[in-house]
């Protein structure tokens, strides 16, 4: 019995980890130097060409062209208009007083905008393209919230159609308007 | 009996080092998972915070421009200063009040750099694509300053960089 024991300690071996542990020493402050715990990513906003201007402004000769146009003034309110075929329709979202500021401040009311732009998204389903007008002292964190607000619909929304022009075949996306064009850069 | 002592403790040990080694296994993993080779890098600062985004489209190689409330810089060089945020009357043209030549001037060069290029490379073409990294209070009085400028350099497709929004 005592025989027994003894050979099986002789069977059993250590796994010699000091070299693997050389090699995770090495990298981890490699990795802890290029480890990044905040995701960068970017949002389009191409300003308008004179060229696309000039498309734009042939399509316009023509008549049918939809055409949405955001303006977000001083007071957070926000204004859309829709060009429909020459006729203009318009809406308005007015700011609210903000929810956690004691001192009164006014916000855009960022439910009610995207309310608005999805009951747009609905009505003209095959426009993805949005002019945005800001007014001058609204500072950029603004603007990127209400543009998010115009981007994408929201997970419990159902999705819009709209017939796609190449292979006529519906297609169904959760788009609204992701290509926001600064409008007024070049004047206006 | 000395002899003794000495076999039963000898004066060299082993570390058990398998824990150490599993934990720094964890470790690894997670530092893997979260290593970045984006090309918007970010440089912490009170002069520049991202705003934050639900955008999650992933930047792409191109042209850097920062706008922190200390000034306007182009691939890491600055171009011009910007006093908390607000840009020298001077440093805008006369006749107009859009324009500012001296980042112009730096944006045309880039330009010319990367068409250079372009002519020399058939693979590779001037797409007039910039990476705008801006401070998240800045007022779009002075972004839309430095998004004209860029338009009039040929810069015409900007992207703003943000934090995602988780």
């Amino acid at each position: 019995m005592r025989m027994q024991r003894t050979r099986t300690d002789d069977s059993t071996f250590e796994l010699n980890l000091a070299p693997m542990l050389d090699i995770i020493v090495s990298i981890v402050p490699m990795l802890l130097l290029s480890v990044v715990f905040v995701r960068i990513t970017v949002v389009d906003t191409p300003v308008p060409q004179a060229v696309e201007q000039a498309v734009a402004a042939a399509n316009e000769k023509n008549k049918d062209l939809v055409q949405v146009s955001m303006m977000v003034t001083k007071d957070r309110s926000v204004k859309i208009t829709v060009v429909d075929r020459g006729q203009n329709k318009e809406f308005e979202v007015p700011g609210k007083l903000s929810a956690s500021a004691a001192d009164g401040k006014v916000v855009v009311d960022l439910e009610a905008l995207y309310q608005k732009a999805v009951a747009i998204k609905r009505e003209y389903p095959d426009v993805f393209r949005m002019e945005f007008n800001p007014d001058e002292s609204l500072p950029l964190e603004d603007l990127v919230v209400v543009m998010d607000q115009v981007r994408k619909l929201k997970g419990n929304e159902t999705k819009v159609q709209f017939t796609d022009v190449t292979s006529g075949k519906p297609i169904e996306t959760d788009l609204m308007f992701p290509d926001v064009v600064f409008g007024n850069v070049a004047g206006g | 009996m000395s002899a003794y002592i000495e076999r039963r403790s000898p004066s060299t040990f082993k570390i058990q080092i398998t824990s150490m080694v599993d934990m720094f296994v964890i470790l690894l993993v997670f530092l893997l998972k979260s290593y970045s080779t984006s090309p918007v890098n970010v440089t912490p600062s009170d002069d520049l915070t991202l705003p934050a985004s639900t955008s999650i489209k992933d930047p792409t190689e191109n042209l850097k421009l920062v706008v922190s409330k200390a000034g306007i810089f182009v691939e890491d060089q600055k171009i011009l200063d910007l006093n908390d945020g607000q840009l020298d009357v001077a440093e805008v043209d006369a006749s107009d009040t859009q324009f500012i030549r001296k980042l112009y001037e730096a944006l045309d060069l880039q330009a010319k750099k990367s068409r250079d290029i372009a002519s020399q490379n058939s693979e590779l073409e001037f797409d007039g694509k910039v990476i705008m990294q801006a401070d998240r209070s800045l007022p779009y009085e002075i972004l839309r300053k430095v998004l004209y400028t860029s338009m009039l350099a040929g810069y015409s497709d900007v992207k703003i960089a943000v934090m995602l929004k988780e």
